[in-house]
């Protein structure tokens, strides 16, 4: 009999941790998240989507730009996953390389700013929670992630130029680099 | 019959519903805006574009049957639902999505949100107008409502005072639904997710799992190379498309390494690669959908998915060693 009630109590203690843990990001993480996101999301409608995609328009010409200033914006304006939604201002070549930056904008700026990727907030949150478990600050953690984030996404897209150029060689494929708009 | 023209109305930004189409025909050749006296420059548009004749919904009532279009300016209680449950399209100046307690009735096919005159256009003149053959009493009364003109006259100017209402209204019902939506998404992916993680962290942490998983995840975490070795698995080629979904994988690695530095096994500086090592798979799943939303030709999916799986490993380390340069001086006291 003492066997089951060690055991039953054991099993009971799993959720009351799972359970104090729960409450505690109710208490800390959603409130805050929820009003920052409402802000952001306010401040996005008032701004308009016309106003991106003609900066989207005339942003694709330079590297930095391409790989850099636009992803970032479009991760912040639109967030995950209508930020790719600006790659179809590009040449067909840029389009894959676009792509990798901006998947990565969308995690790495998602420390400052969790309205950019509520739904996979836990790659950034899993983490950070540690750091706030120790009583730290996280906002340092989040920055440089962010810093790095802008660095290196740049470094990928640009990077992705190279094996775009690669892998369409050995297909046989030729990618325009001009834009031929759509829309 | 091109005596009205067809137009297609489609949503503003942060709006809802649409793209609908409004056609014109002998029955229903007229719309009612019903925007608490002022007269919004999307009503002037419309009728300018369709020829159909405009209603000041609270001046003048019309029989429903003859109603082409509603426009509204309802911030979410009733009148944005209305119209939709009588079955007609419905424009609401404001970007209100499915609420109210009608919302039931707010469907994309018969509402859409937040226009301005920029969302509205002439569908092509092909487009054949539908003409409804059952010609019923549309002469007989047309006199009554022929108002439009005082209207215009009156309401071209809206008054100070009128345009800091129709600014704070519109203000308000932003934030109110960027707020509505939002607890939606609280609601319907990151509790859920919470749920499933601090499960995970109450099974981990209250069995005898949490020390087993510190012997693996301490030193596989807690320093440089087992972090690289992290990014450099998740970024093969062959894995990175296995492991991107949702991002769930990195998402629960990166709980169970922060789970470790927060009980002081990891040291906090390694916070930072770690969460690019988790994350070297980034999106790996996504890129054909990805490329999709970017309006991408075929012929460039099939080269993007190799090119970014490519670029995705031979960042992967890189990345890794750059976030722990960077994070030299974090957190050290």
């Amino acid at each position: 009999m003492q066997y089951v009630t060690e055991f039953a109590s054991g099993f009971i203690k799993l959720f009351n941790t799972g359970g104090a843990v729960l409450v505690t990001w109710m208490k800390t993480i959603v409130p805050v998240v929820l009003l920052l996101l409402v802000l952001m999301n306010a401040i996005i409608a008032f701004v308009g989507e016309e106003k991106i995609q003609r900066f989207a328009q005339k942003a694709g010409r330079n590297v930095l730009m391409r790989y850099m200033v636009l992803p970032f914006i479009a991760a912040f304006m639109l967030g995950n996953p209508m930020a790719f939604t600006l790659g179809r201002f590009l040449p067909e070549f840029y389009k894959p390389s676009y792509y990798a930056a901006q998947a990565q904008f969308c995690h790495t700026s998602n420390g400052v700013f969790p309205h950019i990727n509520p739904g996979e907030l836990f790659v950034w949150l899993g983490i950070a929670q540690g750091i706030q478990a120790l009583g730290l600050n996280q906002i340092d953690l989040a920055i440089r992630y962010m810093l790095v984030g802008i660095v290196m996404n740049f470094v990928g897209g640009w990077f992705t130029d190279l094996t775009t150029k690669m892998v369409s060689k050995q297909m046989g494929i030729t990618l325009s680099k001009e834009v031929e708009l759509k829309v | 019959m091109a005596k009205w023209n067809s137009i297609q109305v489609t949503k503003g930004s942060g709006g809802y519903g649409g793209p609908l189409t409004i056609t014109p025909t002998e029955q229903k050749h007229k719309f009612i805006y019903v925007t608490g006296g002022n007269r919004p420059a999307i009503v002037d548009r419309i009728a300018e574009l369709t020829g159909m004749e405009a209603v000041d919904g609270f001046k003048t009532a019309i029989p429903e049957e003859e109603i082409a279009l509603a426009i509204v300016d309802c911030g979410g209680t009733l009148r944005c639902g209305l119209y939709p449950k009588k079955n007609i399209k419905t424009i609401n100046v404001l970007p209100t999505g499915k609420s109210g307690p009608l919302a039931n009735f707010i469907t994309p096919e018969l509402y859409v949100s937040n226009v301005g005159v920029n969302q509205i256009q002439l569908l092509d003149g092909d487009t054949p107008v539908a003409v409804e053959p059952e010609v019923t009493s549309t002469t007989e009364s047309e006199g009554k409502y022929d108002t439009s003109k005082s209207i215009t006259a009156q309401m071209r100017k809206p008054s100070f005072i009128a345009r800091i209402g129709i600014g704070a209204g519109r203000i308000i019902a932003t934030f109110n639904s960027a707020a509505k939506e939002l607890v939606q998404t609280m609601l319907n992916t990151v509790i859920p997710f919470m749920a499933f993680v601090a499960l995970l962290i109450g099974i981990i942490q209250g069995s005898g799992l949490g020390n087993l998983f510190a012997k693996i995840m301490a030193p596989l975490a807690g320093n440089i190379f087992g972090l690289i070795l992290i990014g450099f698995v998740c970024s093969l080629p062959f894995l990175s498309p296995i492991l991107g979904p949702g991002g769930v994988i990195a998402q629960v690695v990166g709980t169970l390494i922060g789970l470790e530095i927060g009980r002081g096994h990891i040291a906090p500086q390694f916070a930072l690669p770690a969460l690019f090592a988790i994350n070297t798979q980034n999106a790996c799943d996504f890129i054909p959908v990805g490329l999709g939303l970017e309006e991408a030709d075929s012929e460039t999916i099939e080269v993007g998915v190799v090119s970014v799986l490519y670029s995705r490993f031979f960042n992967g380390v890189p990345r890794v060693l750059v976030a722990w340069l960077a994070s030299f001086g974090l957190y050290s006291r």
